[in-house]
């Protein structure tokens, strides 16, 4: 990244490789829709374009370019709820609005009723608390690193980890309960 | 339960869950949970769902994300001038009074002009158009795959574009006329809405609804016309209409029409 800080931008196409998929879950599981967290990554990459130059390499501190990148992500992502702000989030069980020809990722959680079930109560999360999980659970980055990407100290995200896991853990048994009923 | 430290070993359990818990850490928690019964149920019962969410399935972006990519990527390697090595270096004063008189003329400058002249940043305002027509072509690509869920895809994303320039129109009518799949024609027709207002749209889809087969892709283009207020259709629509072997539906809907657009 620091050559295309620098002006290269040929060094881009290997950023975008290595981390579009990564950011395109991190929308995806916030957004829960295909075709919405596609332009996100998009636009997250423009961005990154044209906002290369606050980039601040550190080589002594690792992780910095993902809590750029990431902090850019969350901004991009606020910046779409400002623009869409009536726009209605999507309905349990109807994740992957565009057809992508393959299982989504809620048809295959169907196929066993548990991770329906799980896949529902992390989408009932509010978006502060999904976000933290999503960062520290499927993004598997150290809490000190979500601490910089959300302005915070890594004790906090620990302890909003667990806050949004006992919430998860309250919704999912309440939809067990209401499914065994 | 030592309740003071048990909120601080929530902490020291999500740390566990992620295992970024040190020695010192993992011996205080372990002695806490001990004597905790309350922590201790909740480290099991949670960390069995921690557990489990590994195993939601992880999405995949499709390949419409890397061709817009790589569009954007190739209209910003043409746009961009090739670099080159700093001339002015060559004309800067050595010495440091001439080089400092020069800095201060230089940051006057910049001042009077950051004051003057418009703010409008033109490689922004190129990206903003990268991305727009970035946008247009990745539609007409996808409305070129061979899978019908691409096309759909494809007509999906015109309904995204601000405007919908003739390329766009011309892809999506031909879809309405040729696509082999229902589901794209009746879509891109709902996408034809945007450009109701134009004679070649309008006499385009005129002629698809003498030719389509498919009783809802025609009822669908008949309803398309009497929005539109079309009365170049009103000859198809009569002759549709006079045809006793149509779809029911459709034949009462031509018949609809051609009294909608007669009067």
């Amino acid at each position: 990244m620091r050559s295309v800080a620098r002006g290269d931008l040929s060094g881009m196409n290997a950023i975008y490789e290595n981390r579009h998929r990564p950011l395109f879950r991190f929308f995806f599981r916030l957004t829960g829709r295909q075709a919405v967290a596609e332009d996100l990554v998009h636009e997250v990459f423009v961005r990154m374009i044209r906002y290369r130059h606050t980039y601040q390499s550190d080589v002594a501190t690792p992780g910095v370019f993902e809590a750029w990148m990431y902090r850019i992500a969350r901004n991009t992502l606020a910046d779409r709820h400002r623009k869409l702000r009536h726009e209605t989030t999507p309905a349990e069980g109807e994740m992957e609005m565009i057809e992508s020809g393959r299982p989504t990722p809620f048809d295959v959680a169907s196929k066993r009723q548990d991770l329906a079930l799980l896949y529902r109560a992390l989408r009932a999360l509010p978006e502060d608390k999904r976000e933290v999980l999503v960062l520290a659970r499927f993004q598997g980055l150290p809490y000190e690193q979500i601490g910089h990407i959300l302005g915070c100290e890594a004790n906090t995200v620990k302890g909003r980890v667990f806050r949004a896991m006992k919430e998860l853990g309250a919704i999912y048994s309440d939809l067990c309960k209401e499914k065994a009923s | 339960m030592n309740e003071p430290f048990c909120s601080h070993a929530k902490e020291l359990i999500a740390a566990y869950w992620q295992r970024d818990l040190s020695a010192e850490d993992s011996g205080r928690l372990r002695q806490h949970l001990e004597s905790c019964a309350e922590c201790s149920a909740e480290m099991t019962a949670l960390g069995g769902l921690w557990d489990r969410l590994a195993d939601l399935p992880a999405p995949e972006p499709s390949q419409a994300l890397d061709m817009r990519w790589q569009i954007t990527m190739d209209a910003l390697s043409s746009a961009r001038p090739a670099p080159r090595a700093w001339l002015l270096a060559n004309f800067w004063p050595r010495n440091p009074a001439w080089g400092m008189a020069a800095a201060a003329a230089c940051l006057v400058i910049g001042v009077v002009a950051g004051v003057n002249v418009p703010r409008q940043n033109p490689e922004i305002a190129k990206l903003r158009d990268e991305v727009a027509s970035t946008r247009e072509m990745v539609a007409l690509s996808l409305l070129q795959q061979q899978s019908a869920t691409e096309r759909l895809r494809g007509v999906d994303y015109t309904g995204r574009l601000g405007n919908m320039e003739p390329a766009v129109v011309s892809a999506l009518t031909q879809a309405v006329s040729h696509d082999s799949s229902v589901n794209v024609r009746l879509a891109a027709i709902d996408a034809l809405t945007k450009a109701s207002g134009r004679p070649e749209v309008l006499q385009s889809l005129t002629q698809a609804l003498a030719s389509q087969e498919s009783p809802m892709v025609q009822a669908a283009l008949i309803d398309y016309l009497v929005d539109a207020r079309d009365r170049q259709a009103l000859g198809t629509l009569r002759q549709m209409a006079s045809q006793p072997d149509l779809n029911p539906a459709v034949l009462e809907r031509a018949r609809f029409a051609v009294q909608q657009l007669s009067r």
